[in-house]
């Protein structure tokens, strides 16, 4: 377990160095004169030429790869070229931030999501059921952004219930949170469901049954482990796109977050915050997908050793 | 099944339902959000802006937002208040000498920095040294903004409270230029206190508020200085909220989280004009929007017929009714009323008919196509605007294809240095002539030598106009520059570099409950004198 | 924003029907699903309406009309004008076309990538193999809609620029897909035989091991086509997308939402657009893998 783990680690270095070459060519390849937009429209040509001279924009690619990479093993991210303050500085701002509007979303997804699918598989066919089923399928079908406006409107000016944006107090955590997982939520309740139906369809189930054994403990003992495997799967994948989404979500709630951060970085081609984030999000992403895959061996009854209930 | 689709198809319908509901106009507009905020005691004020500043550093703040945070907490040597007249602040006098070529300033006694340290004449050369990277600051990069003040030599220590600057040559909006927010006194000991390489992110000066706090993507939090020299203010804690977008900043004005915002969107101001404790507050601007023409372009180059035809082509007015409900005014001039040097030259009257002749005039009766670059998300509804003006350009038979930019990208590409390389024959872009003084509004517009990279984008070229424009900044009696801006304003006005479209105007609102705010043309909140009542 | 690339390995695991029997009888299982079918319904009526818009309509879908501006819902104007005057119906009719536009030419654009990368590397392996998946690894490290944002960054905002770059961040995606399916059906029986009668690599691949992965393909496509209009209309909220005067869903979203307090049909109607055209993939989506998948007849 341990070898597969740290092999799993080693394999993520290429990747995060790859991403790293990527996002470098890339961000330089956007057009627009980073050291004129740093400078603004007002500024002299000579101070542009300073402020170029002082990004390294005018040395060969390679070389900035180069200078960034060996101060990143440092711990040096270099400077936004907007604030002008440490890379890092910025990102440990707002991380946090993020990640507590993912985890948030996340969460709720979990709940409710998981929740309403094993319910839906315990009572098919009900009225319950098919509201869940439609919810999963329109769920996944609202853009994010449109959501979050139409909750401002219900909750916050309709209702006064919560604030429509910042930050303060876990109030206004809860609009957010509820827009970003309401997709996760839907595609949870849905593998939830159906992986719940696969499982009491196998045999064990039925032996387990037939032994005698309430149901509520067959569903929640015997088949929600088993059931379990695809979901966690999904979960971890979805984290990915639950940052990602995170952007809009963001945007639209004014939460100070790595994804705004990014945006209003490219849009001012703030080169150093760009890369910066793209690389942190990649090695949450890789991290994520690494911790999920572990997870699942831990699950899968084909790893476990010998405790499974199938005689 | 079918009960499925009838499932689906009830909840689009309440929403769509809920979501028409909600317009009526009965919007509960105060707080039952926030407990912790009883609204009869607390001096505490919140403003909601759409742009985070990127700086408080004097060099390297480059926009209006940095300047509405920054002067609260630090001061410049001359404030200009919202009607554009000087007034002391850290200096309480200034003389300039008979030949124009120093000016003697008297400092304000007694005043101390936020951090204790003493404000004097060193502190000022200090200050303004920094700024323009000269004395002991020879070598260091000057501020983005150094320009303001390119026409000084030197700044003199004369006694404790009094400096005096000398000038390399004659410039008359001098004074003026001093009052510009980034040209601000820190206290020197917080500067040499700032690490290699970091640049001032919470400013020591002394003014009516201390820095407290700055959330980045939220907020920036001050409290008031108790010993300000003007006497403390009422408010006891002022906080700047950056929400980008317009529609988030309504509902927080709706909801009581802030007592006032900045720029409502134009569709929201009717239904706010008649929200109950909420007042909608116009204010002029200094900046105007324009739609330069590539004057070295074939297309432009040496033809005037053409270049008046699209103004009269264009129907600025419908523009501002439609789009800017009304709150915009169609331009009058390069340069917007308020600003010192203002000289009514327009408009340009909506006539498509003139138009048509101007083109056939010109030699293009059939018409003709044009290249028009535009950003997008810079100025207010700007696409819309690229758009309109497109649309009004084709019922007299100019078909101009629109090149959308975001606003990183469009700098770079109508930036070119060689009129040959660029591929525009017209370009959107906004000035704010934010000295308050013409020449700032003119000269790098309009004057030759400020081709691209500099400012001049239209490369607009007239010797009479450059004369006018050297002239006015030697002259140092005002009446006599009044009249020289005149007559470049009426000059330029005629050649019609651009398609001159309109004044911004600020749309604000604050609740009732607060009294004393400042909206200030520079694009900026002040909450030093405001209160909140009831 | 849902990404559907967390079923890639599922759906690289289902048939591809060989016969024409077989296709009948995965229609004959697709028309017992009723979602399914109200998706096709959906789809097809998206499909009419772009076509026919113009005949549907008789206003135009850029030309301004100020005088006519931010009416709202009238008999005239069923679902309003907006700022410039425009019939909204109109646009939105219009609309389907830019958006079936934006989900099919991304689909396009990972598929031509896609297939013959994927195939490649699945069929013979080797180091071009590792190589690929090493740069998909890269790719998909991206998270969500991420790799979009940032393409489109570089190629400039508009219609064209933005079917480039959601379609770039579904090569990995595709790429990964047919990978997946050629290595399940390489092994087949059938193909080792093949090679034993010495019949070449291109003529296996493209007889034998192609036809077999299209199910996948076209189960992922449909989920895909989905995903695009949505991140699209993504891009289009962060100012990034689809620009004035073209009539995209997301683009007019995005600038009504100024009005959304008090024109909210400006909101309204293309958010509903988007949702439904949406839904209809994914209903599809859905009873094509149940249909292809002869595990998920079992169940409902």
């Amino acid at each position: 377990m341990y070898g597969y783990i740290l092999r799993r680690l080693l394999l993520a270095i290429p990747v995060l160095v790859g991403v790293s070459i990527l996002v470098f060519s890339i961000v330089r390849f956007i057009p627009g004169d980073p050291a004129r937009i740093v400078a603004g429209v007002h500024a002299s040509q000579e101070y542009v030429e300073r402020v170029r001279a002082e990004l390294l924009l005018d040395e060969p690619i390679h070389l900035q790869y180069y200078v960034y990479m060996s101060n990143l093993l440092q711990g040096d991210m270099g400077r936004s070229s907007f604030t002008r303050r440490p890379v890092t500085e910025e990102l440990f701002e707002r991380f946090p931030n993020t990640l507590i509007l993912t985890v948030a979303a996340m969460g709720i997804a979990t709940i409710f999501g998981m929740g309403a699918g094993i319910i839906s598989a315990t009572r098919r066919y009900s009225l319950f059921d098919n509201f869940t089923m439609l919810f999963a399928l329109a769920g996944i079908a609202i853009p994010v952004f449109w959501l979050g406006l139409m909750f401002q409107l219900l909750f916050s000016v309709q209702l006064g219930w919560l604030p429509s944006s910042g930050m303060e107090t876990w109030k206004n955590l809860v609009m957010p949170a509820m827009t970003l997982g309401l997709a996760t939520t839907a595609l949870i309740a849905r593998i939830t469901r159906s992986s719940m139906l696969d499982v009491l369809g196998q045999d064990y189930i039925n032996t387990a049954r037939s032994k005698g054994l309430v149901e509520r403990v067959v569903v929640y003992k015997h088949a929600l482990k088993n059931a379990l495997i695809p979901v966690v799967t999904v979960m971890g994948l979805q984290f990915g796109t639950l940052l990602g989404g995170a952007v809009l979500t963001e945007t639209v709630f004014t939460w100070p977050g790595i994804g705004r951060l990014l945006v209003d970085s490219i849009l001012t081609r703030d080169y150093a915050v760009v890369q910066g984030a793209v690389l942190l999000l990649a090695l949450l992403f890789v991290l994520i997908n690494l911790l999920v895959d572990i997870i699942y061996a831990l699950l899968d009854p084909r790893i476990s050793y010998g405790t499974q209930e199938v005689d | 099944m079918k009960k499925f689709l009838v499932l689906l198809i009830i909840p689009a319908l309440l929403l769509g339902l809920m979501i028409s509901g909600c317009e009526p106009e009965e919007v509960d507009p105060v707080d039952p959000v926030d407990p912790e905020e009883p609204v009869e005691v607390a001096q505490e004020i919140a403003v909601a802006i759409g742009v985070e500043p990127e700086n408080l550093d004097p060099l390297k703040m480059t926009s209006a937002p940095a300047a509405t945070v920054s002067e609260h907490m630090v001061e410049n040597l001359l404030y200009l208040n919202e009607d554009g007249e000087l007034e002391p602040a850290l200096a309480v006098n200034w003389e300039v000498a008979d030949d124009g070529m120093s000016y003697l300033i008297e400092l304000r006694e007694g005043v101390t920095f936020h951090d204790g340290e003493p404000f004097n004449a060193e502190a000022v050369k200090y200050n303004l040294d920094r700024f323009m990277g000269k004395g002991e600051f020879e070598g260091e990069s000057p501020a983005v903004f150094g320009f303001l003040l390119g026409e000084v030599d030197n700044v003199e220590v004369v006694d404790e409270y009094t400096i005096r600057i000398n000038m390399d040559e004659l410039f008359a909006p001098l004074a003026f230029h001093l009052s510009h927010s980034f040209i601000a006194m820190h206290s020197p000991a917080s500067i040499d206190a700032l690490a290699e390489g970091d640049d001032i992110t919470a400013p020591v000066g002394t003014g009516p508020f201390k820095y407290s706090r700055w959330d980045r993507g939220e907020q920036i939090v001050m409290e008031r200085n108790e010993d300000y020299w003007g006497g403390a203010p009422e408010i006891e804690e002022a906080t700047f909220k950056f929400v980008p977008e317009g529609g988030s900043r309504v509902i927080m004005i709706e909801t009581g989280e802030v007592d006032a915002v900045m720029d409502i969107p134009f569709a929201e101001i009717d239904r706010l004009e008649a929200a109950e404790g909420i007042n909608i507050v116009y204010e002029d601007s200094v900046r105007n929007i324009y739609i330069g023409f590539n004057m070295e372009s074939d297309l432009f180059k040496n033809n005037q017929e053409l270049r008046q035809a699209i103004n009269y082509a264009v129907d600025k007015q419908a523009i501002c009714d439609a789009i800017f409900a009304g709150a915009y005014e169609p331009a009058t001039a390069p340069i917007v009323p308020a600003v010192f040097g203002y000289h009514q030259a327009g408009p340009y009257e909506y006539d498509p008919e003139r138009a048509m002749e101007l083109l056939a005039e010109a030699g293009y009766e059939d018409g003709f196509e044009m290249e028009l670059y535009h950003p997008t998300g810079r100025y207010p509804m700007d696409a819309t605007v690229a758009e309109t003006v497109q649309g009004m350009l084709a019922e007299v038979g100019i078909q101009a294809n629109l090149s959308t930019f975001d606003w990183g990208t469009f700098l770079e590409v109508i930036n070119q240095e060689n009129p040959d390389d660029a591929e525009h024959d017209a370009y959107m872009l906004g000035w704010g002539t934010v000295t308050w003084d013409a020449d700032y509004g003119l000269y790098p517009l309009f004057h030759s030598d400020e081709w691209p990279p500099a400012s001049n984008r239209a490369y607009y070229a007239n010797e009479e106009v450059d004369a006018l424009l050297e002239q006015a900044r030697r002259e140092m009696d005002p009446g006599v520059r009044e009249q020289l801006y005149a007559e470049a304003i009426q000059l330029i006005w005629d050649d019609a570099p651009w398609l001159f479209l309109y004044n911004q105007v600020q749309v604000n609102a604050e609740l009732d409950r607060v009294e004393g705010l400042i909206h200030h043309p520079l694009e900026n909140i002040s909450v030093w004198d405001a209160r909140i009542v009831e | 924003m849902i990404l559907m690339n967390n079923k890639t390995d599922q759906i690289s695991q289902l048939q591809t029907p060989k016969s024409d029997s077989e296709i009948r009888q995965v229609w004959r299982h697709l028309r017992r699903n009723r979602m399914a079918m109200i998706g096709l319904l959906i789809l097809v009526l998206f499909l009419i309406v772009s076509i026919f818009a113009p005949m549907l309509t008789q206003y135009d879908p850029i030309k301004l009309n100020l005088i006519n501006a931010l009416q709202a819902p009238t008999s005239e104007h069923i679902m309003g004008t907006d700022w410039q005057g425009r019939d909204v119906l109109t646009r939105i009719l219009y609309g389907g076309r830019i958006s079936l536009a934006i989900g099919f030419i991304t689909v396009v654009i990972g598929l031509a990538v896609g297939i013959p990368v994927g195939t490649i590397s699945g069929y013979y392996g080797g180091k071009f193999d590792l190589f690929v998946q090493r740069i998909i690894d890269i790719l998909i490290a991206f998270p969500g809609i991420l790799l979009a944002i940032v393409v489109v960054t570089v190629l400039g905002v508009g219609v064209e620029q933005v079917m480039i770059a959601v379609g770039i961040s579904t090569i990995p995606i595709y790429t990964r897909l047919v990978r997946g399916s050629v290595l399940s059906v390489k092994e087949e029986g059938y193909i080792t035989a093949a090679k034993s009668l010495g019949i070449g690599d291109a003529r296996i691949i493209i007889r034998h091991i192609l036809p077999n992965c299209l199910g996948p393909i076209i189960v992922m496509s449909t989920f895909r086509i989905a995903t695009s209009i949505l991140w699209a209309a993504g891009l289009g909220f962060l100012g990034l997308g689809a620009q004035p005067p073209d009539p995209e869903w997301g683009a007019m979203l995005s600038n009504g939402r100024v009005y959304m307090r008090t024109l909210p049909h400006l909101v309204i109607f293309p958010g509903l657009a988007i949702f439904f055209m949406v839904l209809g993939f994914n209903l599809l989506g859905d009873g094509l893998r149940d249909a292809l998948d002869p595990r998920s007849r079992k169940y409902g």
